[in-house]
């Protein structure tokens, strides 16, 4: 301070003679550098304060659960895979089939398992106790008949096979006996099958290898084609909810209207069916009736058949986004899907309508599906002639018999379009020589494929959907991020860690139920509205709102600073200079 | 029953059993009848005293109360099925207006008028089912739907400043009530799309084909309306109706040529609408079209002895109706309106009903008792005053039978929005230009005063009066408040709008009442004028020029301040840091050797400029001078 005030009072009056000379030399280490310095170093002090202010509220988002949540995904095929159990029951006169099965012990390189990329790893091979024995032997005289022995079947033997491994287990009977039909190999409707029939040994193992690969693991479909598929034509909305609009369309109703009584035919024939996918989705139902509604592309008329053709290259055009009011459900709002079914019953000019295969054939349905948008029906009124003269167009009912048909074709595309096969006729050449159907439109077995398939697609969908937020999220260090999103997050890594563990048991009902809540708590996660109003203060906004003030004022502090810095080297010299003088004179 | 009908083979055989027909129409076995789904549709021509035409188009779908309303559907549009459950909506009415309702040549007491004259833009209101908690949520979500299903903008009314609560103005004393106004609104063919949509049959048979787009669109009013009705015991009954005023073409008519300017054009569906009527939606019940001649029309037609009929010296109505309907008055010594029925079948002759006038004929339409207008006071963009004016109409025969102790009711209802802070004390009411003292005026007030980005202002307001009165004014003081600079629309220039003021005459009914003809009960049009509807207007929108502020200004006043308060740190820093002492000991030490940048530059430049004509080191001086006014100014 002393130093401060002699400075001044020399600065005031320099040219005073009679003032005392000039303070010794000391080191130039003043309070204007203080002064100086000091808005520098607050400066920097400050800096990191005012970068949390600026730093936005972000949840913890349990990144490192994510990662290993997809790494267990990348094997979930294996985990449900490996869950399969098959029972095996072999069923004989004489026991000399099984001696010999078993003699040979071959269950462990069982051909079939080789050529699969994952491991049936688990097999029960249950020999019929005495008590079971009974049972069984009723099964050998009824198996005459399919449906009989598949009650059979469905009731003692398989019932007490699943008691006793304490899981869903497929078993496949064998029953030997000759009989005049030949082999036989029925697929039944619960997670079941038999043979009957005198065979060899090699052909039954080949016959179990067939049933449990391609049907009870694959539904019918190539092996790995369900894998390939993945994320393709699962018509589930984003939700975890379906609609099923049903639509009547009238192409012109001067000709004749049709009308129909959907809701008693929809409660027996798609009641079943609905309750049979409620783990995989919830589907609601609705139908109406539309008038005015011709098709976009025209038929040409054929004379050999009489009747009007659309071939099947330009089924592209057959729907008529313009006229064909559809429309999306009001319930359906939100990331639900809808699924049209529409059933066309053409106008008077175009009767009878006709859909013509490539190979010229005409389709026996006269429908056909667009994967994830619904499916077509075209209906032929009975009496295609209209009378033109009549004033009033005819108006009519659709009978209980004609609906009951198309909801059978209804059916039939609701099971393509979730991603089985309509039926299996054409899979004759595996040797399969019956399926059993069941009333809701899926036997057992496919429910659990289906299951399968969509647990599958649920866990991988919500794996890619949290990666996608997390990438987003790191992408965007200044987004504001709820506590909720990593709430949402955390509850639907739960529900996959609880759908894998599932799958692995083999409860594929509730696997894919609770991988449809993972999903679904993935999307909402995702689409949090507080994540589509992303804060727009880019480091841009902070400069241009910032450089006015901060960009004069740093010039004048490292002006300042460079100019005290100067003097400070100088002055330094200077004191060094001096003080070296000094020892000298001393 | 479905047999007798389908037996019917011609339109002529249909005339000659009249009252099987009918009956066979309202109880034949129609497609959806079952699951009790119905459609009508009609239309009411309407010739107007000032050579235009007003077109009325009534549809209705009704759906009877059943478990599987919203999901299966016949012949009711699905959507709005889905539209009822989801919100538990109760009433409803949806309206997109062009146009102004001329209340003067148009008519003001009569059902169209009271029900179909709708403010510019759009207007919706809406009573629900839920508890009170959830009726805005319930509000905003509807508003969401309906802007999705008519593509429009009506999900601005989702806002709490856009929307209020009346409490007696529809006559219903509820609180489950919404209401909101869109004033700005444009109305085109892609709220007409959707709108038709619910038609069964859409614009593709029946009444609807009418539809000309360039046809409805350049007429001089344009309304459309979606009215629903939900109850537990009628279920959903869907109202759709499109009044539109169009002005015919003149055709030219030789043999009267010297009094076309005088006569009335004449006109039929054809020329007005560019477009044949050829049958109707199969899937209507009924399709009909009616004409109306006013009663004023009708009493011209009295004194000239054709009472009634259709083709007389005066005017021409062709085809021949099916059936004449007269309306009954309570005053007997009156001619009463008179509607002119016709039934659309399909035929392959094309319906073209249409008017030639051949003599020139003047008369006025029916007018309310009074006449609402409203307009702004005042100038500047600081305050203002509103004003709302009723005028007597003195033509009303309401008042002539009356005696001097009548009193009128009318209700004025209007929403201001919050920057429009309206001071309710300032309330003047003049009768006859006369200041009234409040409290004898006014029989019931309720006012919701508007909430700063919250709540707008809601004025109602019961006025009682003699009959005899001339006019009616009401003033309102406001201030013009000042908006968030986010708040302002897209073109600010252009001034806020205030949305109509509704003025209703709840002693006033527009309800008509026709010959106990059976058959007409049937038609779901006639049956709505037979209400007792409250004879009501709306008046103009109002238009309130704001204070815009220029939109760069935040970022100016930031760059600003900061400047300033760079300045300021600088030169303190610079008064702390210098030392004057020591600054000019060394200056003066380096005085001799060395000069500063700036004196040297200066220097040289001198120094160069000595050596040029006198001109030059002007002219440059002036152009450095120019570059940095230039620079300073931007």
């Amino acid at each position: 301070m002393l130093a401060f005030h002699g400075k001044i009072a020399i600065s005031q009056h320099p040219r005073e003679p009679f003032l005392p000379p000039p303070l010794p030399f000391r080191y130039p280490w003043t309070m204007r550098r203080i002064i100086t310095l000091d808005p520098d170093v607050k400066f920097m002090c400050t800096l990191p304060f005012s970068w949390t202010m600026t730093e936005k509220l972000r949840s913890k988002l349990l990144f490192e659960e994510l990662v290993l949540l997809s790494d267990i995904c990348l094997s979930i095929y294996e985990v449900i895979f490996t869950g399969l159990q098959g029972t095996l029951l072999l069923v004989g006169d004489d026991n000399i089939i099984f001696s010999s099965l078993m003699g040979i012990g071959k269950w462990g390189d069982l051909k079939f398992l080789n050529s699969m990329e994952t491991t049936l790893s688990l097999y029960y091979i249950s020999f019929p106790s005495t008590a079971r024995r009974r049972s069984i032997k009723r099964v050998h005289r009824e198996t005459s008949g399919d449906e009989r022995g598949e009650d059979a079947l469905g009731g003692a033997p398989a019932k007490e096979c699943a008691e006793a491994s304490g899981g869903r287990v497929y078993t496949v009977v064998v029953v030997e006996r000759e009989d005049d039909l030949g082999v036989r190999v029925v697929v039944g409707k619960h997670r079941h099958a038999w043979i009957v029939g005198k065979i060899s040994e090699n052909d039954v193992v080949s016959l179990i290898g067939k049933v449990f690969v391609k049907y009870f693991m694959n539904g019918g479909k190539k092996v790995g084609e369900l894998a390939k598929g993945i994320g393709e034509f699962v018509p589930v909305g984003a939700d975890g909810s379906v609609v099923l609009s049903f639509s009547l369309l009238n192409a012109d109703p001067s000709d004749w209207v049709y009308d129909w009584k959907f809701k008693e035919m929809s409660n027996i024939m798609l009641t079943p069916f609905v309750k049979a996918l409620t783990p995989i989705a919830n589907i609601s139902i609705e139908s109406q009736v539309l008038y005015h509604t011709p098709k976009l592309s025209q038929s040409y008329w054929d004379e050999k058949s009489s009747s009007h053709i659309f071939s099947i290259r330009d089924l592209p055009f057959f729907v008529n986004s313009n006229e064909w009011h559809l429309d999306t459900s009001i319930i359906a709002a939100g990331r639900s899907k809808v699924l049209q079914f529409v059933v066309y019953a053409p106008s008077a000019s175009e009767c009878p309508l006709l859909l013509q295969l490539p190979n010229g054939e005409i389709s026996m349905t006269n429908s056909f599906i667009s994967p994830m948008w619904g499916g077509v029906i075209i209906w032929n009124p009975p009496h295609c002639a209209g009378d033109s003269h009549n004033t009033l167009p005819p108006q009519v009912r659709l009978s209980p018999i004609e609906l009951q048909k198309i909801f059978q074709v209804f059916l039939a595309q609701l099971r393509m379009l979730f991603g089985l096969k309509s039926n299996y006729i054409d899979s004759s050449e595996t040797g399969i020589s019956k399926f059993l159907d069941s009333e809701s439109g899926f036997t057992e077995w496919e429910l659990d494929v289906l299951y399968r398939h969509h647990a599958c697609f649920n866990l991988h969908s919500c794996v890619t959907t949290l990666e996608s937020l997390a990438k987003l999220v790191q992408s965007l260090p200044r987004m504001i991020i709820m506590d909720e999103i990593g709430k949402q997050v955390k509850f639907s890594l739960e529900a996959a860690n609880l759908a894998q563990r599932n799958a692995s048991l083999g409860i594929y009902d509730s696997s894919a139920s609770s991988s449809r809540q993972a999903k679904v708590l993935a999307e909402d996660a995702f689409f949090h509205p507080s994540i589509m109003s992303i804060s727009y203060s880019s480091i841009e906004h902070y400069f241009a709102i910032y450089m006015p003030f901060f960009a004069p004022v740093a010039l004048h502090v490292l002006l300042a600073a460079i100019k005290e810095l100067k003097r400070y080297k100088r002055e330094r010299a200077k004191y060094l200079a001096f003080i070296s003088e000094k020892a000298k004179m001393d | 029953m479905a047999a007798l009908c389908r037996r019917f083979t011609g339109f002529h055989f249909l005339l000659v059993l009249v009252s099987l027909s009918i009956s066979s129409l309202v109880f034949g076995d129609w497609i959806g009848d079952d699951e009790g789904e119905q459609f009508t549709e009609e239309l009411l021509l309407k010739p107007l005293p000032d050579r235009k035409v007003l077109a009325h188009f009534h549809f209705q779908s009704t759906a009877h109360p059943s478990p599987d309303s919203g999901h299966h559907h016949h012949l009711f549009p699905k959507a709005i099925a889905q539209l009822v459950q989801k919100f538990q909506i109760r009433d409803l009415e949806l309206s997109f207006t062009q146009g102004r309702w001329n209340y003067e040549n148009w008519g003001g007491s009569d059902p169209i008028s009271s029900t179909n004259a709708k403010p510019p833009g759009v207007e919706l209101w809406a009573t629900f089912n839920v508890p009170v908690v959830e009726i805005d949520t319930t509000w905003k979500n509807l508003t969401h739907a309906l802007s999705g299903l008519f593509c429009s903008s009506i999900n601005f009314l989702e806002s709490s400043t856009s929307y209020t609560t009346p409490s007696f103005v529809f006559g219903l004393n509820v609180s489950n009530i919404r209401y909101g106004a869109l004033p700005r609104e444009a109305v085109c063919t892609e709220n007409l799309t959707p709108w038709l949509k619910l038609l069964p049959c859409r614009d593709k048979a029946g009444l609807a084909t009418l539809l000309d787009r360039p046809s409805i669109y350049k007429g001089y009013y344009h309304s459309q309306k979606l009215r629903l009705t939900s109850t537990k015991l009628s279920g959903i009954i869907l109202e759709q109706t499109l009044t539109i005023v169009l002005q015919p073409n003149i055709q030219r008519n030789s043999a009267h040529s010297l009094l076309d300017g005088a006569i009335q054009p004449s006109w039929s569906i054809s020329s007005m609408f560019k477009r044949n009527l050829t049958g109707s939606c199969v899937l209507a019940r009924t399709s009909r079209i009616l004409v109306e001649l006013e009663k004023n029309i009708v009493s011209k037609l009295e004194e000239l002895g054709h009472g009634g009929s259709w083709s007389n010296s005066l005017l021409d109505l062709s085809p021949n109706p099916f059936r004449v309907i007269k309306e009954v008055n309570p005053f007997p010594e009156e001619s009463n309106s008179i509607l002119f029925e016709y039934v659309n079948s399909k035929e392959y002759e094309p319906l073209d009903v249409g008017i030639k006038w051949k003599l020139p004929f003047v008369w006025s339409s029916p007018h309310a008792p009074f006449h609402a207008s409203r307009f702004l006071m005042g100038s500047g963009t600081e305050r203002g005053s509103i004003a709302i004016s009723l005028q007597s109409t003195k033509s009303d025969e309401y008042f002539r039978s009356k005696s001097n102790e009548c009193r009128m009711q009318a209700v004025v209802f209007q929403v201001v929005p919050w920057y429009v802070k309206v001071y309710y004390h300032t309330l003047q009411i003049f009768i006859d230009q006369k200041l009234q003292n409040l409290s004898d005026v006014i029989e019931k007030i309720r006012v919701t005063p508007s909430e700063d980005k919250k709540l707008p202002g809601t004025l109602e307001l019961v006025l009682g009066y003699p009959c005899t009165v001339q006019s009616v004014a009401l003033t309102l003081d406001f201030d013009k408040g000042f908006l968030h600079i986010h708040e302002y629309p897209p073109d600010a220039n252009q001034g806020f709008d205030i949305p109509s003021a509704l003025v209703t005459f709840p002693n006033l009914h527009s309800s008509r009442i026709y010959i106990g003809d059976d058959s007409s009960v049937h038609s779901p049009l006639l049956l709505k004028f037979q209400e007792k509807n409250v004879v009501l207007s709306y008046t103009e929108v109002l238009l309130v020029p704001f204070t815009t502020p220029d939109f760069s200004m935040p970022y100016n006043v930031i760059t600003f301040t900061c400047t300033v308060l760079a300045l300021y740190f600088g030169s303190l820093l610079n008064v702390l840091r210098r030392r004057i002492g020591e600054e000019e000991r060394l200056m003066r030490s380096k005085d001799a050797t060395k000069r500063g940048l700036i004196p040297l530059i200066v220097s040289k430049i001198t120094s160069k400029l000595r050596g040029m004509p006198r001109s030059k080191p002007l002219l440059i001086f002036a152009v450095v001078l120019s570059v940095l006014f230039h620079y300073i100014v931007n």
